[in-house]
């Protein structure tokens, strides 16, 4: 049901009511027992929000809820992100739930709701999981409460077919190198015996058509679904150039920029737990069914998108667990190496950057680096409806020879 | 010989706790106010701020502090902060944690942990360090004590500077306090440390011969060795080598020191301009480096601007890995330095404050909650007539200590 920005009170009041139903109702419940990491001078002042927000005081809540964010979101900021500690995640979260709910108390307006969503989805990239999920459920209800959502250009326009960016970008001659090999539907016992096991790549075929991304997968569909919804972009040829840099922005944004526009930074949606933050999408996937030979949880198995237009470039690097990447949309030409070439592959000597290569795959300084000359390598170029597996600790190059939608699953 | 009139401190920022800033009132204060604890005629000689309370300490008794040029002849401005009282003062506490405590030389304020120095008898052991939970109001037991080695001379050393070396440094800079444990932590006595600053993430120390050491995390570029690698153990500048230092700062994420010929060296994290360099956040905002609407700040020519003449973008830093020179507006030198989290403020030699960085609590003090990614002076002592002597900075806020000018002449030199 659209809303008409015109009478804000009728559709407001709905969406106050949505919301209040997804909030524990006393201020206890609102703030949880935090551990002692949390220290009291936030902690009071997070429960004082807390408080404000029960008793009807939007604006002082706001002020509150402002610089708990404030305050946390340095926390957050505070050594390696796998040492931040969970409590700071929660608050953050709580932070956030809190000031999303008071962007909405007032009859609102598309811009406030617009706000509070991306409050949301910043509680969801940044803040750990709260009240069941409720920032999920909140998302949800802020959504449905938005406007259909401006589409920036005619609907049908083909964005493959627009100016490249890089015109005259080389398709590899992929014929000339070593293929890997594909199997149409093998079966578990022989994915283990021949690939899982001795660690070899092999691309699957037929084992995703079933799949509803295969169809319904579009930028139409996308920012349908997604469009308000903010999301980490790289900006930036790859990630190991000095001018690459992170930043958020919406998926629509996302697409009339890097997608659809001409714009001359390469943006890229990548390694992104997308289907986490909107589980609408996740529908749309499942789980390849060799998982299950791993030794791991269903749960534990990391999802990630990668969404970006052509000539996105991750750079020869390798990952510590085992890899299944499903080609949705567009095609990508990918280089493999066997962790037995390491050495001729010159990781960088920095901790930050030590599965990282420092080798250009396509444009290789073969005076720095002689050795990567006489490396072999399999190669492919990946296409829709098919699905790479990438042993764990495998080096891999990958670039988007069309705008491109993959989504991995990391498992072990 | 002059006598030193008495100066008074003033705050601005981030008070939602209601610590000392100005009147008390409201969350934030945009513009400098008097500090309203503990009150106008207090002899303040410490003011260490933290995120939710201020902890300060005053003298018991007034004394006018020793001035003296440093040997070699070169007269310096009189010290920053007065030095601390060697009975001890009267420690006071304000905002989210409160109470106060007598007989403290010095205190240091943090989230997790106030630590106080509390002088020990003249002929008896040594000060005592406590540790104290910030909610505890002084009451009841420290959550642990150190009893320090009484020094031979405090501050009158021959040739030492009057300022008393702060906490987190330990007297004797044999050890540093930290808020999180192990809190006592011990420096190998060669690095000879003047003065140990705490960021968020970092350390840094100066020491006696003026070079500077930095260690902790190097993900944002805070230790100024020009990778992002961390360190566990000190490390020395080695791009301000031959460049004697005066002071040091810490912030956040950043790091700021001075030069003996009033030079400011900055790097670390610049995400909202708290290294004087243009940054993306800002520019994306419309607020990167303009001119202005208002006061126009005469000797901006020489200030770096975004956009060339030939209309390119100037690069935005969000990460300087080593040390990049500052200049200030009209060739104005530096004499302290202080950073709060994500904001940066300098004294001047002739008494001016400049403060850049994250504005949004108000605490860059230009009346308004904008953040800058260049220096502005802060008119308010301009315009009062005041000369700042010295600044110290809380995560989001800023007290700063000042005198009234003297009617006439430059300063005197003193004996």
């Amino acid at each position: 049901m659209a809303e008409d920005n015109h009478e804000p009170l009728a559709g407001a009041s709905a969406l106050r009511e949505a919301l209040w139903a997804l909030l524990p109702p006393t201020k206890e419940e609102l703030v949880p027992e935090l551990g002692e990491e949390v220290e009291a001078g936030v902690a009071r002042l997070l429960r004082e929000a807390a408080a404000l927000f029960c008793g009807g005081r939007r604006s002082a809540c706001l002020q509150a809820s402002e610089a708990v964010l404030d305050y946390s979101w340095e926390k957050l900021n505070t050594g390696p992100w796998r040492d931040v500690p969970k409590d700071w995640r929660r608050v953050y979260a709580l932070g956030c739930l809190l000031k999303a709910a008071c962007l909405c108390h007032e009859p609102g307006d598309a811009p406030a709701v617009a706000e509070a969503l991306r409050v949301c989805d910043m509680g969801l990239l940044m803040g750990a999981a709260i009240h069941g999920d409720v920032l999920l459920k909140v998302a949800a209800v802020l959504q449905a409460h938005l406007p259909a959502g401006k589409r920036p250009g005619p609907a049908q326009e083909q964005p493959s077919t627009k100016k490249a960016r890089n015109d005259g970008v080389s398709v590899p001659d992929v014929a000339s190198e070593r293929q890997v090999p594909r199997l149409r539907c093998p079966s578990l016992q022989h994915f283990r015996k021949q690939f899982l096991a001795p660690g070899r790549p092999v691309i699957l075929e037929g084992v995703v058509d079933q799949w509803p991304c295969m169809t319904k997968w579009s930028l139409e569909y996308l920012q349908e679904i997604a469009g308000c919804r903010t999301v980490p972009v790289e900006v930036g040829s790859r990630y190991t150039d000095e001018d690459w840099s992170q930043t958020l922005m919406t998926v629509n944004e996302f697409i009339s920029k890097h997608l659809r526009g001409e714009s001359s930074d390469v943006g890229y949606l990548a390694q992104h737990r997308l289907f986490d933050q909107i589980p609408e999408l996740k529908r749309d996937i499942s789980i390849p069914d060799y998982c299950c030979l791993g030794d791991g949880e269903e749960d534990e198995i990391t999802i990630n998108a990668w969404f970006g237009p052509r000539g996105t470039v991750s750079p020869l690097h390798q990952d510590p667990q085992q890899n299944f990447l499903v080609q949705v949309i567009g095609r990508k030409y990918i280089r493999l190496y066997s962790p037995q070439e390491s050495e001729a592959l010159y990781p960088h000597e920095t901790h930050l950057l030590h599965n990282t290569s420092q080798v250009d795959v396509e444009n290789p300084d073969l005076e720095r680096f002689p050795r990567f000359a006489e490396a072999p390598f399999l190669s492919c170029v990946l296409s829709p409806g098919e699905v790479l597996f990438i042993p764990v600790r495998y080096w891999h190059y990958v670039r988007a020879l069309d705008l491109s939608f993959s989504v991995s699953f990391w498992w072990s | 010989m002059a006598e030193e009139r008495r100066g008074s401190w003033f705050g601005f920022g981030f008070c939602g706790f209601g610590q000392a800033l100005g009147s008390g009132r409201g969350r934030q204060v945009h513009s400098p106010e008097p500090l309203a604890t503990p009150g106008p005629g207090a002899d303040v000689c410490r003011v260490s701020a933290s995120w939710s309370y201020t902890a300060v300490v005053t003298r018991e008794r007034p004394s006018p502090p020793h001035f003296r040029p440093r040997p070699g002849g070169v007269v310096r401005p009189p010290p920053s902060q007065p030095s601390a009282p060697a009975g001890g003062g009267q420690l006071q506490l304000s905002g989210a944690a409160d109470g106060a405590a007598g007989g403290c030389r010095d205190a240091w304020a943090s989230e997790a942990l106030l630590v106080v120095l509390r002088a020990g008898p003249a002929d008896g052991p040594g000060p005592e360090l406590q540790a104290w939970a910030p909610g505890s109001a002084l009451r009841g037991e420290p959550l642990w004590t150190h009893t320090l080695v009484p020094e031979a001379g405090r501050e009158d050393a021959a040739g030492g500077e009057p300022q008393a070396r702060a906490l987190p440094l330990l007297p004797g800079a044999r050890a540093y306090v930290s808020p999180r444990p192990p809190f006592y932590r011990p420096l190998a006595p060669e690095l000879r440390a003047r003065r140990l600053e705490l960021g968020g993430e970092h350390a840094l120390l100066l020491d006696e011969a003026g070079q500077v050491f930095s260690w902790g995390q190097g993900r944002h570029g805070q230790l100024g060795h020009g990778t992002l690698e961390a360190a566990r153990e000190p490390r020395l500048l080695e791009a301000l080598q031959g460049l004697p230092m005066a002071e040091v700062a810490a912030g956040g994420w950043h790091s700021v020191c001075v030069s003996e010929t009033g030079d400011i060296y900055v790097w670390g994290w610049n995400e909202s301009g708290q290294l004087a360099l243009p940054t993306r956040s800002l520019a994306e905002d419309g607020k990167t480096v303009a001119r202005e609407a208002g006061r126009p700040n005469e000797g901006d020519s020489d200030m770096r601007t975004v956009g060339s003449e030939d209309g390119a973008p100037a690069p935005f830093i969000a990460i300087q890995p080593f040390p990049a020179l500052l200049d200030l507006p009209r060739g104005a030198e530096a004499a302290q330095a202080s950073c709060g989290s994500r904001h940066t403020a300098v004294v001047t030699r002739t008494g001016e404050l400049y403060t850049w960085g994250w504005g949004k609590y108000g605490q860059l003090g230009h009346q308004d909650t904008t953040s800058l990614d260049r220096p502005r002076r802060v008119e308010y002592f301009v315009d009062k007539r005041l000369q700042v002597r010295a600044v110290s900075c809380g995560l989001w806020n800023t007290y700063v200590y000042a005198v009234e000018k003297e009617e006439s002449g430059p300063p005197q030199p003193r004996a």
